[in-house]
């Protein structure tokens, strides 16, 4: 097997700009997700309970559908539907926003409710306010144990990102498709990208790791 | 603007066999990752350092690659590696049950772990022979532990089933993709691919959480 990685040298450039891309997207959809779970979550939670059954229409909705699908109708049908055409970052930004926010709003579910509920009856007993009571005893109890699952959010997050490579986002995946596609030696530009993801999501699972074992001991307080 | 949503009965057939694969492959794919699963935790939990650490390895390789990637990779790497040309399935069914036994040996791992040693312990001290205490004992309450994850993973494995489109495997995301560029109804069939993917998620969904309440381990 000749393995040549000219290619990759001379194309250094444009697949490093596409890796700062993966980089801006994933972070950029990281906080767009948990700004809008952490608020389907809380709705979910403490909102009113005329609004609870599309809030689990949509997130049983993204659990039911593939990524790749959310991607494509965003950035295809979507600006048919309503006139309004996305450039390709942004159409994967608010796709990938979409899908994740809803696994962020379970997770936010999940650790709220894993807080046991004397916790709240107790803070209502000695006159808190619900609002206070909600705010000053059970989130920060609840954020604690929510972290090892947004480090999670995180890696999953940077992976999906790949897949926006299908609707054109000049990310990195898409930018060594390309590099691929021209230099005939797919071999050396995929192993080489199969190691940058890896090097970039290696230790954010390390990470993870770490936390769900501080977290662990906690179970339900 | 017009819509022509006949184009979707008119391609039923079609769309029919994509869904069919698409299940086939979901299947076929657990059929092989889970012994496969069963077999990288056993290694993991070997107590040889080397076997150890090779499953280690694998699991860490592939929990830090995107999918799609894995894909790409194999269908350039594998006709080199083996000197064999597969098929884009065969392919496509190589990367997703390697991904998914990675996965699944972790929850394995994780569920065999979780039965308490002294259980082991008891049932050796009860004169039982180590196999008789993995059968009688361990595996019992491993299984309804082991489940729940499972059939997330299956939910999230059938969702998978979408990358492998990217290397021209029929199932239900490219034949709609290839319907849309071949009538060009892109609205239509797109949300008809949306709509079939969300009908036949949807109860999975529901299925897993019925799983989850019903196996519920409460320790």
């Amino acid at each position: 097997m000749d393995l040549d990685f000219t290619p990759l040298i001379e194309s250094r450039q444009y697949l490093l700009e596409g890796l700062e891309l993966t980089i801006v997207l994933s972070l950029a959809t990281v906080a767009a997700s948990l700004a809008l779970g952490g608020a389907v979550g809380l709705a979910r939670c403490y909102g009113p309970s005329s609004l609870r059954w599309f809030l689990v229409l949509y997130i049983d909705s993204m659990r039911a559908v593939p990524v790749l699908v959310v991607l494509v109708w965003t950035y295809f049908a979507f600006p048919i539907l309503s006139g309004i055409s996305l450039p390709p970052f942004w159409a994967a930004l608010v796709a990938l926003t979409l899908h994740i926010a809803a696994y962020v709003a379970e997770i936010v579910r999940a650790g709220i409710t894993s807080v046991r509920p004397g916790q709240l009856r107790a803070a209502l007993a000695i006159g808190m306010s619900r609002r206070e009571a909600v705010v000053e005893i059970i989130l920060p109890q609840a954020i604690i144990r929510m972290l090892p699952a947004f480090g999670s959010i995180l890696s999953i997050t940077i992976k999906d990102t790949a897949i926006a490579a299908v609707i054109a986002v000049p990310e990195y995946m898409k930018q060594s498709e390309t590099v691929a596609g021209q230099s005939f030696h797919p071999i050396e530009v995929f192993s080489v990208a199969a190691i940058v993801y890896f090097l970039i999501l290696f230790p954010v699972t390390r990470l993870v790791d770490m936390l769900y074992a501080r977290v662990a001991h906690l179970g339900r307080s | 603007m017009n819509f022509d949503w006949t184009v979707i009965w008119r391609n039923a057939p079609s769309l029919a066999e994509g869904t069919l694969l698409t299940v086939v492959l979901t299947t076929l794919t657990m059929a092989i990752a889970i012994p496969g699963g069963i077999v990288l935790a056993l290694m993991r939990l070997s107590p040889i350092r080397a076997v150890s650490a090779a499953s280690a390895g694998f699991v860490e390789f592939f929990r830090n690659l995107p999918l799609i990637l894995v894909v790409y990779w194999a269908y350039y790497v594998m006709p080199v590696a083996f000197d064999v040309q597969f098929s884009a399935f065969t392919t496509g069914l190589a990367a997703l049950a390697f991904n998914v036994s990675a996965y699944n040996s972790e929850t394995f791992r994780a569920g065999i772990q979780s039965i308490r040693k002294g259980q082991v312990e008891a049932a050796l001290a009860l004169g039982m022979s180590r196999a008789q205490a993995v059968r009688e004992v361990v595996l019992p309450q491993a299984v309804p532990r082991v489940l729940p994850v499972l059939a997330s993973t299956w939910v999230s494995l059938f969702k998978d089933t979408s990358l492998v489109s990217v290397i021209a495997v029929g199932e239900l995301a490219y034949t709609a993709m290839r319907i849309r560029s071949q009538t060009f109804r892109v609205l239509e069939m797109l949300t008809a691919m949306a709509a079939i993917y969300w009908a036949l998620g949807y109860p999975q969904a529901k299925l897993v959480d019925w799983l989850h309440r019903k196996f519920r381990v409460m320790e």
